[in-house]
């Protein structure tokens, strides 16, 4: 590149910069740019002119996965929403549950055991229930019982969202019908909490999410199929400090 | 002009991001995500595609962010290069349909009194292109504006335009050069290096 003349340089550049420059052409201009600061800089000053055209085009919003895509690729914590546990990476992270091919609740069983093995001595305080729902043996969302009416749900790989529907939590006790816990966010996390959850909660053995009407059914009960459920996982109570320190297998 | 307020706000979240902020980067794509959506959208024209656009690009940003420097680009054309470098990387389109350069304008473009939200997102002197982009003969701005706007290459403008291909790499060099002088003529800062990723 250096033997051409500036003014050919910089018309390489304009038109890199305006994208007619393709292939095999834009790969090898690349490679020059890599080695050639006075060409990177013929290059910036046309996307300084250019490149602001674009941003007069009408924003379109992109869907809601391209985040979540994103975030798993940079093997990140979930923050696009602000609601936040302490101590809660593992929780939050998509990638790290996208990562377990294991039936729900005997992942959820492993976990509490994990936690209660590693973490009983770091000032966090361990779930009292956990459950990690499935769809067909593939992990669809968490949901963590931090503490005492209060329920952390964490969507792994969401469902496409309707504009007129709302997804709701269940729990189904061992005996009667389910009972609502709440009309979740399609993506990222959601915080329920309420000051009855205890009763509701009282006796439940699974966790199902279906799709509602906008802002959850109408009846009460669930209207539509399930899209995807899991075994809850409880921690026993704790009687002291060194209880749970001793306890490798608590449910 | 610029709102420089936004500007600095991005350049300060692409700082924080460079440092291994994810709050920040949360925060950037949010307010970037819409405008660079459109501009991968309108090169290669299907949703999916632009999808994967970008995501690689907010992973080329997270992972270049400690590169950004304030004082070679502003951070929305930064971004926007690297969204318009990944499009044209990966656009593949076998079957061209592009509508006239008119109705695109009418279609896409926002209109010239922009409201608040959308100033703050402005580059430098956008205006400014626009009446040196208006300065061109008709022949010269259309193949330009196709090929900026809508990723055509040359062979591409050539059907579409239904001109010989010797012909619009002359719209397009003339075009560029007499560009080049018009803005050189309005030149506000030169930058030196664009810290590309």
């Amino acid at each position: 590149m250096k033997h051409v003349t500036p003014v050919v340089r910089s018309q390489l550049a304009g038109e890199y910069v305006l994208g007619t420059m393709r292939g095999g052409a834009r790969r090898r201009f690349e490679q020059f740019l890599k080695s050639d600061y006075a060409l990177r800089a013929e290059v910036a000053r046309w996307e300084a002119d250019l490149t602001p055209m674009a941003e007069r085009l009408k924003p379109i919003t992109p869907p809601d996965h391209v985040w979540a895509n994103i975030q798993a690729r940079i093997g990140g914590a979930n923050v696009a929403t602000a609601a936040k546990t302490p101590a809660a990476s593992w929780f939050d992270s998509v990638k790290f549950w996208r990562g377990f091919g294991m039936g729900a609740a005997a992942l959820a069983t492993v976990l509490l055991a994990t936690l209660v093995t590693f973490r009983s001595n770091v000032e966090t305080q361990d779930p009292m229930m956990l459950a990690v729902l499935e769809d067909g043996g593939n992990a669809r969302m968490v949901v963590e019982q931090p503490k005492s009416g209060l329920l952390m749900v964490k969507m792994i790989k969401p469902w496409k969202t309707m504009a007129d529907k709302s997804m709701e939590l269940w729990v189904i006790p061992k005996i009667g019908a389910p009972r609502s816990l709440g009309v979740i966010n399609d993506d990222g996390e959601t915080k329920l909490a309420m000051t009855d959850m205890e009763v509701r909660l009282t006796d439940g053995t699974v966790f199902a999410l279906t799709r509602e009407d906008r802002g959850g059914s109408p009846t009460g009960a669930p209207t539509s199929s399930v899209l995807c459920k899991g075994t809850i996982a409880r921690m026993p109570p704790k009687t002291d400090q060194n209880a749970s320190k001793k306890s490798s297998s608590p449910i | 002009m610029a709102d420089l307020d936004l500007n600095e706000k991005l350049a300060a979240l692409l700082a924080r991001a460079g440092l291994g902020d994810k709050n920040a980067f949360a925060t950037l794509y949010d307010t970037t995500k819409s405008k660079l959506f459109a501009v991968s959208l309108r090169i290669v024209r299907e949703r999916h595609i632009a999808e994967e656009v970008l995501q690689d690009s907010f992973v080329n940003i997270w992972n270049n962010a400690s590169n950004y420097a304030v004082a070679k680009a502003s951070p929305m054309t930064w971004m926007s290069a690297i969204v318009r470098n990944r499009s044209l990387d990966i656009v593949r389109r076998p079957h061209l349909e592009i509508q006239d350069e008119e109705e695109f304008f009418t279609l896409n473009l926002e209109d010239q009194s922009l409201g608040p939200q959308d100033q703050l997102t402005q580059g430098r002197d956008v205006a400014q292109v626009e009446v040196c982009l208006n300065g061109l003969e008709a022949d010269q701005r259309q193949t330009i504006s196709l090929a900026f706007f809508h990723g055509l290459s040359h062979s591409e403008l050539s059907t579409h335009l239904n001109k010989p291909l010797g012909t619009i790499k002359t719209h397009i060099r003339r075009g560029l050069l007499k560009l080049k002088d018009c803005l050189n003529d309005h030149v506000e800062y030169t930058p030196q290096d664009g810290g590309r990723p």
